[in-house]
């Protein structure tokens, strides 16, 4: 309810350029969100994560190009590749850990960074796509920032909530097991690399469902959205925010991206503040700005407790 | 947290959606300026990290020159010049550039070097109806890309593909030519404006070699290079990647053996020459810019004065843009709310740069440039010195007809 009021009273105050660069912060905040699956709760940390929402965002792009921006249809298109190409990823990675999951994962978005970058005929090569059709449901055209930033508001809320729901069923449960006890959940009979696979399915479908509309809120897509560079730093968001809080993605992401545009205004180095803030995390708040937040609030609680 | 009597979970929940709300309210903390009767505004998107710090830098520091020679005002109004990194990206580009548009409200946009980064910005510009004038050179911007709202000071990459090739066929060889360059816009632009005219002149290619923008290790391309042995190699690098590659180009003693031939920034006189000893000695390059064209040296003395080096390009490009930004403003008394009546004053007469007096063409607002064939050569004090040798007069893009 909070959250709704936040995003309807955000949707009604700010500008069109605030409501462009908030629709970004929660459309890649539930990229991040989808990685705190695999690395909060299934202790996978994987340096591909931006294959699976650039990929996503790929195929929206080119579909929107062909077909139009129907947005159901894109929706779909992004869900689908996303879950795709994190069901080739999971049939690699299942039985792999630590060292070699994060160099697999690594190779493998790198080959999807090199077919995007080398399919020109497609996917435009180095320069990436422009000139895409505005997004569109029913007869509403989504073209302008406040409905694209509402939209991104509703995936964020969805994902989130899907996420937990995810994460409470029996499946998540498992999760959680296979990370803790792995050799325990297997005597059990729980067979570990098919829960890995399906928490990769829903990870990449989640991811692809943010990828789809990506394009949509610059007109553009790149290859850097693909690139490895951009999985590390959902890794970075994700480390800032709070691995394992789910909701903390968003925060890691508004802080990264609120870094990246105005510090950097005012001084070419705004990497350091991201790398002091990022050592700052680790350091002070080991469960992110979502674990700081929430024991100073439950802080809080016990003072006024005491008090009463 | 107002009500502590309910259930956890409740609790847990409703923590997590004040999270979400107010994470999505913290950059909103820099209230939307208003607008009133306040001075122009000038917001640059250029590039201050990746591949093309130099040049971002040069580029900014030609504007700023011009800006500290008319006293911060142009047409009688204060100029406010505000500058955005772009880290050669085009998402990060796109994403500046909007800042600049919806939070800083600029009256004019200018920069950029990257070619992706032109064409990312295009849409963003035409759509706000934003004057922009950029310098990142992709042929598109003066073809079917060509908006409205964006002139062009500088160079298309035609230009200098174009005028490279038929330099290279005239003077360095017919045949056995072998190209090589960045694998993004600006290169597959440069090298396949070359290949076209080179062909269309009659001239035979060799192999075509591909490396990606921001290559640290040159070696297994100049091995190939080495034994494919061609009579001349036409290739591109900007930046740190020219840099790079001349200083390998030496290493594996390809330097004075096989004639080179590039547009201009590949041998560029401020960002390149002078971290590369003499490697690109003899060098023969297709620019707009040359330090020792005529229409330059004045703008040479003065960017010296401030203790720089001899300009290059974007240090040029810098300061022409704002020449131009200047003219037009002038041409209609500062009043620039009327954009299509200070695009028609532009295209009325042409404007006197540090690149000479340059028409525009009014198809596209691109400009109409000299192009000069320079070759890098030893100056009596033993610095490499990009000097001109013959000048393409009037070189203009086909534009909407390519």
């Amino acid at each position: 309810m909070v959250a709704v009021a936040g995003l309807s009273a955000a949707a009604l105050l700010a500008g069109e350029f605030h409501l462009r660069f908030l629709a970004e912060i929660l459309i890649i905040g539930t990229a991040v969100m989808s990685l705190d699956l695999l690395v909060g709760f299934g202790g996978l940390v994987s340096l591909g994560h931006a294959a699976l929402f650039g990929a996503a965002a790929y195929a929206a792009a080119v579909a929107a190009q062909h077909l139009g921006g129907n947005l159901l249809f894109i929706l779909g298109t992004g869900i689908a590749m996303g879950a795709a190409v994190a069901a080739l990823m999971g049939a690699v990675i299942v039985r792999t850990s630590s060292l070699f999951l994060l160099i697999l994962t690594l190779l493998l978005g790198q080959i999807v960074w090199e077919i995007v970058f080398h399919w020109r005929d497609v996917t435009g090569g180095a320069d990436g796509l422009r000139g895409l059709p505005p997004l569109s449901f029913g007869p509403w055209v989504l073209s302008s920032a406040r409905p694209l930033f509402l939209l991104a508001g509703l995936l964020a809320l969805a994902a989130l909530w899907l996420a937990h729901s995810f994460v409470d069923a029996p499946l998540g449960r498992a999760l959680i097991g296979s990370r803790e006890q792995p050799i325990r959940m297997s005597a059990l009979g729980y067979s570990i690399p098919r829960i890995r696979f399906l928490t990769m399915l829903v990870a990449g479908a989640i991811a692809g469902a943010a990828g789809a509309l990506y394009p949509f809120v610059n007109l553009y897509i790149g290859p850097q959205s693909v690139h490895w560079t951009l999985s590390a730093t959902m890794i970075i968001m994700l480390v800032i925010g709070g691995v394992g809080s789910l909701w903390g993605a968003f925060l890691g992401s508004a802080v990264y991206l609120a870094i990246q545009t105005y510090i950097s205004a005012y001084t070419d180095r705004w990497q350091l503040f991201v790398g002091l803030i990022f050592v700052l995390t680790v350091l002070l708040l080991p469960n992110g700005l979502a674990g700081g937040l929430r024991r100073l609030a439950s802080r809080m609680r016990r003072r006024r407790a005491q008090q009463a | 947290m107002r009500d502590d009597a309910q259930p956890r979970l409740a609790a847990t929940r409703r923590r997590l959606l004040v999270g979400a709300g107010v994470s999505t309210l913290l950059p909103l903390a820099r209230p939307v300026l208003s607008q009133g009767a306040r001075p122009l505004r000038i917001g640059m998107v250029t590039s201050l990290s990746g591949p093309f710090t130099a040049l971002g830098e040069s580029m900014r520091a030609g504007m700023q020159l011009l800006l500290s020679q008319s006293g911060n005002s142009m047409a009688g109004r204060s100029v406010e010049f505000l500058v955005e990194d772009d880290a050669a990206r085009p998402e990060d580009g796109v994403r500046k550039a909007r800042k600049l548009i919806g939070q800083d409200r600029v009256d004019v946009i200018c920069g950029v070097i990257s070619s992706g980064v032109a064409l990312a910005l295009r849409d963003v510009v035409t759509e706000a109806k934003v004057p922009t004038f950029l310098l990142g050179s992709a042929n598109d911007l003066a073809r079917k890309a060509a908006s409205p709202y964006i002139v062009r000071p500088t160079k298309t990459n035609w230009m200098l593909g174009h005028t490279a090739a038929r330099w290279a066929y005239d003077k360095v060889s017919k045949a056995r030519v072998l190209t090589v360059g960045s694998d993004y816009a600006a290169g597959r632009e440069y090298v396949g404006d070359f290949v076209q005219t080179f062909q269309q002149l009659g001239g035979r290619l060799g192999r075509q070699l591909w490396t990606p923008l921001g290559s640290a290790d040159f070696g297994p391309l100049l091995t190939t290079i080495a034994s494919e042995r061609p009579d001349m190699v036409f290739g591109f690098f900007a930046g740190s990647d020219a840099v790079r590659f001349l200083r390998q180009w030496k290493e594996y003693r390809l330097a004075g053996r096989i004639p080179l031939v590039g547009p201009g920034a590949f041998f560029d006189q401020e960002d390149v020459l002078p971290a590369v000893g003499d490697a690109a000695l003899g060098a023969v390059n297709a620019f707009n810019q040359s330090p020792t064209a005529p229409a330059s040296a004045n703008f040479n003395r003065a960017y010296m004065a401030a203790g720089k080096p001899l300009p290059g390009e974007f240090s040029t490009n810098g300061y022409v843009c704002g020449q131009t930004i200047k003219a037009v403003l002038e041409r209609v008394e500062g009043d620039l709310s009327d954009w299509e009546k200070a695009r028609a004053a532009l295209f009325a007469e042409p404007v006197d740069t540090a690149f000479g007096r340059i028409p525009f063409d009014p198809r596209n607002g691109q400009a109409i440039l000299d192009i000069h064939v320079n070759e890098v050569r030893r100056s009596a004090d033993g610095k490499m010195i990009n000097t001109v040798v013959h000048t393409y007069e009037s070189v203009r893009d086909p534009g909407p007809d390519a």
